[in-house]
């Protein structure tokens, strides 16, 4: 295998990586807060992307306009989720959180493909989708406006986590219900925004992957790599979902190429199983994460 | 005790009467209502007994299809031996996922039986040489002593018994004790423990015996429809086999069987609704979860309890608030 293919192989690989490792943050974002594990969240990362095409075929905007709108959208579409359906399902036991947000990603699903059926559509991005040519190795601008805004999104959520009241009091619940309350943090208040924002970083992932494979109702099923991606590194881990997802990305990509696509669409479920198996909590998660 | 004798006489003249009286495709949505059943029985066992979380009902359905229509058709086995032992093998991969399974609870456990999922229609879509792939496999008609179950009607005469057989089986299962040793372990693993009871050993029976049924239902399935679809085997299909036991009556026998009963039926009903019939199905189980979390079962001890106060409160002047 040439240093050329090698290049591309990690290029691709990481791009991959950095949908999984988004879809993992919307994932795990909300779970750490709120102990509810969103089932359904694959169907936001569907919803975002097809959002992005209702006002590109509706609206004249332009398609920096486009994004952000239509993360301020999956945002209210996440706070009224949580207030409709998932707020009384928080105390309930984890069956009913398990098929309780199954069955709403299901109808939006559903919803979706009621309207638009089943066809493939191309949301117009407004960058040239040629490969650029960097010596011998050919680079997919998609990919590269992938890893950009994975990256910048990851710089981003440390900074709020780390700075603005907002991330500081997400953090304080996800320690300490009882402790946050105690301080007056509104803890319904929390859950509402870890919903919202886990809706908008899942909305961006079906953004940033509808030029890969065109919009369908099933690029949600991208939740199953997000869940694996979520669980090696930990499930209760920010920079673990990140990690695990780029990990996952690289491997499946480079045993898709060395190996068959048999193996490749095989091994993300596999190493889920087997790190449930040898190490349930994950490479980056305490052993202690349980919900309460 | 007489009238419970006398309701089960008229049931089983019911289900040995009316059929004939129906139509081809009435009959046809009878055996898949009976396949259902089956299907919600071993998933209520699992899930609304033992308290395990499986989102792969539908992969284990799909080993018993393809394990009993393939032992047919390649081996020339008949089928009513295919029939079980599909099953059995179906119970062999329940048994091998609830080794990592039995060490996992709630969301993980989730996660696991998803996995399981999706390495099992992997696998169908990857072996088109034995099963088909994505285009599918065509099952045989069972046929016994060279005579060939044509008719639905002779194959509801076959399935039905089956179908009966496996729920008092399930009803005897659950009043043993590995059947309390479930709903001790869904009460409180540390409780069990102290019991005596093994709760890895009770996970494992209670995978093997969802898998079983799966397997079972899976195979009659097929015959039923005379085709294999591996996309009726997804993660639709196990939701829908949830939707069953939610909507009937998690942890109940009857709730199982009213629930796929009713469920297959009311598509049937609402035909003119059709393109909507996944949406309100996801509706429903939502609906059921949050406001109904019982299931249609639960409702007949709640109206009871309702009329029960109306009376007394029409009976006394001074309403006293001691039922409660």
């Amino acid at each position: 295998m040439s240093v050329d293919i090698v290049v591309q192989l990690l290029i691709s690989g990481i791009s991959l990586g950095s949908i999984y490792a988004l879809v993992a943050l919307a994932l795990v974002i909300p779970f750490k807060a709120s102990g509810v594990l969103n089932f359904g969240q694959g169907e936001m990362v569907t919803l975002g992307a097809y959002i992005a095409l209702f006002l590109s075929l509706t609206t004249p905007l332009p398609y920096y306009v486009i994004v952000p709108l239509t993360l301020v959208l999956a945002a209210l579409v996440g706070l009224l989720c949580e207030r409709l359906f998932i707020r009384p399902l928080v105390k309930t036991p984890e069956f009913t959180i398990v098929i309780g947000t199954f069955a709403l990603g299901l109808m939006v699903k559903f919803a979706i493909r009621l309207y638009w059926q089943d066809n493939v559509y191309a949301l117009t991005v407004p960058f040239s989708t040629n490969p650029w040519l960097l010596g011998t190795v050919r680079v997919n601008p998609v990919f590269v406006s992938i890893i950009a805004c994975a990256v910048l999104l990851v710089g981003v959520l440390a900074l709020f986590f780390q700075y603005t009241r907002t991330g500081k009091a997400m953090r304080a619940v996800s320690q300490s219900q009882e402790a946050a309350r105690l301080m007056g943090i509104s803890v319904e208040w929390v859950f509402a925004t870890t919903w919202a924002l886990g809706t908008a970083i899942a909305a961006l992932a079906g953004i940033l992957f509808a030029p890969v494979t065109g919009i369908h109702p099933e690029i949600g099923n991208l939740i199953l790599k997000a869940f694996v991606a979520a669980v090696i590194g930990g499930f209760n881990s920010l920079p673990g979902a990140v990690i695990g997802g780029l990990m996952l990305g690289l491997v499946e990509t480079f045993s898709g190429a060395i190996a068959s696509s048999t193996f490749k669409n095989v091994i993300a479920f596999a190493v889920l199983i087997l790190v449930l198996l040898v190490r349930p909590h994950g490479l980056f998660g305490s052993a202690g994460a349980r919900r309460v | 005790m007489r009238s419970t004798r006398l309701t089960w006489l008229v049931l089983a003249a019911l289900l040995l009467a009316v059929p004939p009286a129906l139509g081809t495709y009435e009959l046809y949505v009878v055996n898949i209502a009976l396949v259902n059943i089956v299907l919600a029985i071993g998933l209520n066992v699992l899930t609304g007994n033992a308290g395990q979380i499986s989102l792969c009902n539908s992969s284990f359905m799909a080993i018993g299809a393809y394990a009993c229509t393939l032992l047919t058709v390649r081996l020339g086995l008949s089928f009513w031996l295919a029939l079980p032992v599909g099953g059995v093998v179906a119970a062999a991969f329940g048994c091998v996922l609830a080794l990592p399974a039995m060490r996992l609870t709630g969301f993980y456990l989730a996660l696991a039986t998803l996995g399981f999922l999706e390495i099992t229609q992997i696998m169908i879509e990857e072996f088109p040489d034995i099963t088909g792939g994505i285009r599918g496999m065509i099952a045989p008609r069972p046929t016994l002593f060279g005579w060939k179950f044509g008719s639905d009607l002779a194959l509801y005469y076959i399935i039905m018994p089956i179908v009966v057989g496996l729920a008092l089986v399930a009803r005897n299962l659950l009043r043993s004790p590995v059947g309390r040793s479930f709903d001790a372990i869904r009460n409180s693993v540390p409780a069990a423990q102290s019991l005596g009871i093994s709760p890895e050993r009770t996970k494992l029976i209670a995978f093997a015996i969802a898998a079983l049924y799966a397997g079972i239902a899976g195979g009659l399935g097929a015959a039923i429809v005379g085709f294999i679809d591996p996309v009726e085997y997804g993660a639709g299909a196990s939701l829908r086999h949830i939707t069953f036991i939610v909507v009937g009556g998690m942890g109940s026998l009857l709730g199982s069987i009213v629930g796929a009963v009713v469920l297959t039926l009311l598509p049937e009903l609402l035909r003119g609704l059709k393109e909507y019939s996944d949406f309100v199905y996801a509706a429903l189980l939502l609906a059921f979860l949050i406001f109904l979390p019982q299931g249609l079962v639960g409702l007949g001890p709640k109206l009871a309890r309702l009329r029960r106060n109306d009376r007394t409160v029409g009976q006394t002047l001074e309403p006293e608030r001691g039922t409660s």
